[in-house]
């Protein structure tokens, strides 16, 4: 039976659940704190005598590239989140209020979750070094926007049918075109399916790995794989690398704590409708 | 009237689904057929002329039995974590929804590894995983148990044990979003009659959530395949190809040896292979869209 009492053995359970999950983002924030004397010395020696020291070394105090990673990782995902909202918004109002391809559209876009982005590695990369893209943020804005538009285009078109369509059909009669009431009533009504887009395309653009691995040499590099190679370049300064990879984890954290009631509804709704 | 609104109609849905049909044919249709194309040609980084080459990169490649160990070792790798994650998950939302303190925190805090980049978890898998400065080994010291978590006995549990952390949060909020769907009187009355807890997640919220438990499974399986990053980190595909998922041999068949002809044919080979499933997938993931 399922009780209104507080359930303090509950609590226990899912404290020691969420502290195991969290233990690698805790102990990036343990060691940043650190001095390398005291990481170097052991596991468990508390000392946090380093200060911000770290955090300052990969903000630039110690010259790494890291800063300018972390200024194409915000570029790439933002350009990504505009890019998507830009080509998956019109189209779904095409596709659910205008009959645009019947059902055809978003079945394309739910097949093509079968397809492993893997398959596009090859061609990507002679497609893009063709016209010379390779290690520019366009290129990955371009490819994360065509990764995450299906996702959106769906997060849209089930948002559409949730609008009920008594306004547009009144806003119609009095001689409004097509552009007008996707404008001045459809758009202002998406806020909240606009907000679960955003803030999924921001959290896997800035995920991105594979993409960014064969398609970024050095001026484009985002910070996932900044930091992978980080530990191979600098692998004793513990220190500045788990500053480095807790400061790459923050914006899309942040983001996506505030927008949290957004995600939950994308991310079930994106998933188990999508 | 009539007639002139569904012609204005017409043009502006052309107009609004043009970016997107032009964004399919640019990065879709275009390297599908690229992709095709250098499966069927000799294109290797040590050789500048591309030629065609009939099936020679299949022939090849299906006499690889790299190939064929990857694609086992990424299908166990995925149906065991798949099956794992989708048991926790469960779990965890059964505990998860009932009368918590503290709820909202402990849900914001379970959620944080869906947030955070697979290859930026690996990066602190390895700070964590250290055997000179990590967490683990020396947690392990402290009761004179020596570890060596990348020996290869135990390293195939190790990655499925990360791969949990950062996805057993995905399944348990799927099946904690359902599950709020399931009205508190169907416990009531589960019990009124006499049913047991157990009983009643049995008889009843299992069934009511199987359409949840197919989506979970569908994606995490379908995930699960293309997984690269974490492992990739973590040990490059070895020790020498024991770990090597299907991404693994695509990405280092076209950047470390440089065969791009035989890595597009592994890539065609691995979408047929998943094709016979997709009819059925488009099934199920649009029948639970009417729900």
């Amino acid at each position: 039976m399922k009780s209104r009492k507080k359930s303090w053995l509950a609590f226990i359970i899912i404290l020691i659940t969420a502290l195991f999950l969290n233990l690698p983002l805790l102990g990036a924030i343990f060691n940043a704190l650190r001095s390398d004397n005291a990481i170097a010395s052991g596991a468990f020696v508390w000392e946090f005598d380093a200060g911000f020291s770290h955090f300052q070394n990969a903000m630039g105090a110690a010259g790494y590239d890291f800063p300018s990673f972390f200024v194409n990782s915000i570029l790439i995902s933002l350009g990504t989140v505009t890019l998507v909202t830009l080509v998956a918004l019109p189209a779904a109002y095409a596709v659910a209020r205008l009959g645009f391809g019947g059902p055809w559209i978003l079945r394309i876009a739910v097949g093509l979750r079968v397809i492993p982005a893997i398959f596009f590695l090859v061609p990507f990369y002679i497609m893009f070094s063709s016209i010379n893209l390779i290690d520019t943020i366009w290129v990955l804005i371009l490819v994360n926007g065509f990764t995450n538009t299906t996702l959106a285009l769906l997060i849209f078109s089930n948002a559409l049918a949730e609008l009920p369509l008594e306004i547009e059909e009144a806003a119609a009669v009095d001689g409004a075109t097509v552009f007008q009431r996707l404008r001045l009533i459809v758009i202002p009504l998406l806020g909240p399916a606009m907000v679960a887009v955003a803030v999924l395309t921001f959290l896997f653009t800035w995920a991105d790995y594979l993409f960014a691995v064969i398609l970024t040499a050095s001026d484009a590099t985002p910070v996932t794989v900044g930091a992978a190679n980080f530990v191979t370049s600098y692998g004793v300064r513990w220190g500045d690398i788990s500053a480095a990879v807790v400061l790459s984890i923050l914006p899309p954290l942040v983001f996506a704590l505030f927008a949290q009631r957004f995600l939950v509804k994308g991310l079930s709704a994106g998933a188990v409708k999508g | 009237m009539n007639q002139t609104r569904s012609l204005e109609a017409r043009r502006a849905s052309w107009i609004l689904a043009s970016p997107l049909l032009i964004f399919f044919a640019a990065l879709l249709v275009l390297p599908i057929y690229l992709g095709l194309r250098t499966s069927l040609s000799r294109d290797r980084f040590s050789n500048p002329e591309v030629e065609l080459s009939g099936i020679e990169n299949y022939v090849a490649l299906l006499g690889d039995p790299d190939f064929w160990e990857s694609i086992r070792f990424t299908l166990t790798f995925a149906i065991i974590a798949t099956s794992l994650q989708l048991v926790l998950g469960f779990l965890l939302a059964l505990i998860f929804d009932r009368n918590v303190p503290g709820k909202k925190y402990l849900f914001s805090a379970v959620l944080i590894p869906i947030m955070i980049a697979p290859s930026l978890m690996a990066v602190m898998y390895r700070l964590l995983l250290n055997e000179n400065i990590g967490i683990v080994p020396a947690f392990f010291g402290l009761f004179n148990i020596e570890v060596t978590l990348f020996s290869p006995n135990a390293l195939f549990p190790l990655l499925i044990l990360l791969d949990c952390i950062q996805f057993v949060p995905f399944t348990f909020l799927l099946f904690y979003a359902s599950l709020q769907n399931v009205p508190d009187e169907l416990y009531e009355a589960a019990s009124i009659d006499g049913s047991s807890y157990a009983e009643t997640v049995r008889r009843i919220v299992i069934p009511l959530l199987k359409p949840a438990i197919v989506v979970v499974i569908l994606l995490r399986f379908l995930e699960g395949i293309r997984n690269f990053d974490v492992i990739y980190i973590l040990t490059g595909g070895g020790p020498g190809t024991m770990t090597q998922t299907v991404g693994i041999y695509i990405y280092k068949t076209a950047f470390s040896q440089g065969d791009f002809g035989l890595a597009a044919a592994a890539s065609v080979v691995l979408v047929l292979l998943l094709a016979p499933f997709t009819p059925w997938i488009i099934k199920r993931l649009s029948t639970s869209e009417q729900q």
